[in-house]
């Protein structure tokens, strides 16, 4: 990322997986993009704010799943402008590393994605965002149908025969 | 007290110890998920006040289904295995006393989903926690780390199948303390002592209460 771009929202294709990479400021529809993709990390020069947000009640609501009542109230209320740190302790971000590790790092965590089955990846993506929205019961009855889904893909049966042969597996999609 | 091939259990005064017994990475086996359940009915009838769950070694709590036992299912013997798991994990759910982890080291795939249903842990330094279900083309855990973490760090756990060190897993709330592996099973009998000493009936409200509370709840107020 150069210089005036200080927050990309990069998606893994085969997996449909959003990666937010934050190096400057993130504020208001910037921070809104960020808050929706699946995976945050930031370089340690990153900082946040929630002001300027086109949609703040929705905001306000997925930050709330997103990390809970009292993080997401601590972020939407005061409207604060906070650092790296506090975007890691808040878990807003997952993962902070120096600004002149952040190229590598995005590499790394995306070429670890892409290395992953994407049915899976999918299917995981998919249930954590419906878990909210059902019970404990209808969400592992969710979690078992893709379960039952999933065991029966060439991906699975590749994992396990490499993880035997000791060996890395290649995935398909299949 | 009791046992069968991979699993252990007996009374320590008012707390139930259950341990796994599969060495070296105590994969979770049959033996494992029915001695769970007759454990805490025995614990039951016995009125245990609390119980701590741990793997026997240094090594593992619990690694897991066992891959070779999941490669042969099919698809008429999936739902049993499915159903199997959620037997034992809802019993640990729906037990009235409060299960503590001790997470004495790898908790990974379907023991993570063991240690998560349990409603405190504590782990040894030696503890390391990883969702791989993804890594394997497979699904585990999503719906305990989504309640327990939130979304945002349950994608970051669940979309990587990355390892969760024990400093880390303290940070994030997934242990409520680390201590050296000497100390784990004192410290674990520590807090289920305390739970142990807490008047029950209280205890098993607040258990249930925390258990429904994020739950959806309809307008009418059925969950």
């Amino acid at each position: 990322m150069t210089p005036e771009h200080s927050w990309d929202v990069r998606l893994i294709e085969a997996a449909e997986i959003e990666v937010a990479v934050v190096t400057g400021a993130c504020t208001g529809a910037a921070f809104e993009s960020v808050i929706d993709a699946d995976l945050r990390l930031a370089g340690d020069a990153a900082t946040f704010s929630c002001a300027g947000a086109r949609d703040p009640i929705g905001c306000a609501r997925r930050l709330t799943r997103l990390l809970g009542e009292a993080r997401a109230k601590e972020i939407m209320l005061g409207e604060r402008t906070f650092g790296a740190a506090d975007a890691l302790r808040l878990g807003l971000v997952t993962r902070v590393v120096p600004s002149s590790a952040i190229a590598d790092a995005v590499r790394s965590l995306e070429d670890g994605l892409r290395a992953l089955p994407p049915l899976a990846l999918r299917a995981v993506r998919d249930a954590v965002r419906a878990t909210r929205d059902l019970t404990p019961r209808a969400a592992l009855e969710l979690e078992h149908q893709q379960f039952r889904r999933l065991i029966a893909t060439a991906d699975h049966k590749a994992a396990v025969a490499a993880f035997f042969a000791r060996r890395e597996p290649a995935f398909t999609g299949e | 007290m009791g046992s069968n091939a991979h699993t252990r259990w007996w009374a320590e005064g008012p707390v139930g110890v259950i341990v796994l017994d599969n060495p070296p990475m105590n994969v979770l086996s049959d033996d494992n998920r029915r001695g769970i359940r007759e454990a805490l009915a025995e614990f039951r009838d016995n009125d245990a006040r609390a119980v701590v769950l741990t793997g026997a070694g240094e090594r593992a709590f619990c690694g897991g289904a066992d891959l070779k036992e999941e490669e042969e299912l099919t698809t008429e013997t999936v739902g049993k295995f499915l159903q199997r798991g959620d037997e034992t994990f809802r019993a640990l759910r729906e037990c009235e006393r409060p299960i503590v982890a001790a997470v004495n080291g790898w908790a990974m795939g379907g023991g993570l989903v063991l240690a998560l249903w349990c409603d405190v842990r504590v782990g040894s330094t030696r503890a390391k926690l990883g969702a791989v279900g993804v890594k394997v083309g497979l699904m585990a855990s999503n719906v305990q780390l989504s309640r327990l973490l939130f979304e945002g760090r349950a994608r970051d756990l669940l979309l990587t199948g990355r390892t969760v060190e024990a400093d880390e897993a303290h940070r994030v709330g997934l242990l409520s303390s680390v201590v050296p592996p000497d100390r784990l099973m004192d410290e674990a009998l520590g807090w289920a002592r305390d739970i142990a000493a807490r008047p029950p009936d209280v205890v098993a409200a607040l258990k249930r209460s925390i258990n429904t509370a994020l739950d959806p709840v309809d307008v009418d107020g059925c969950r």
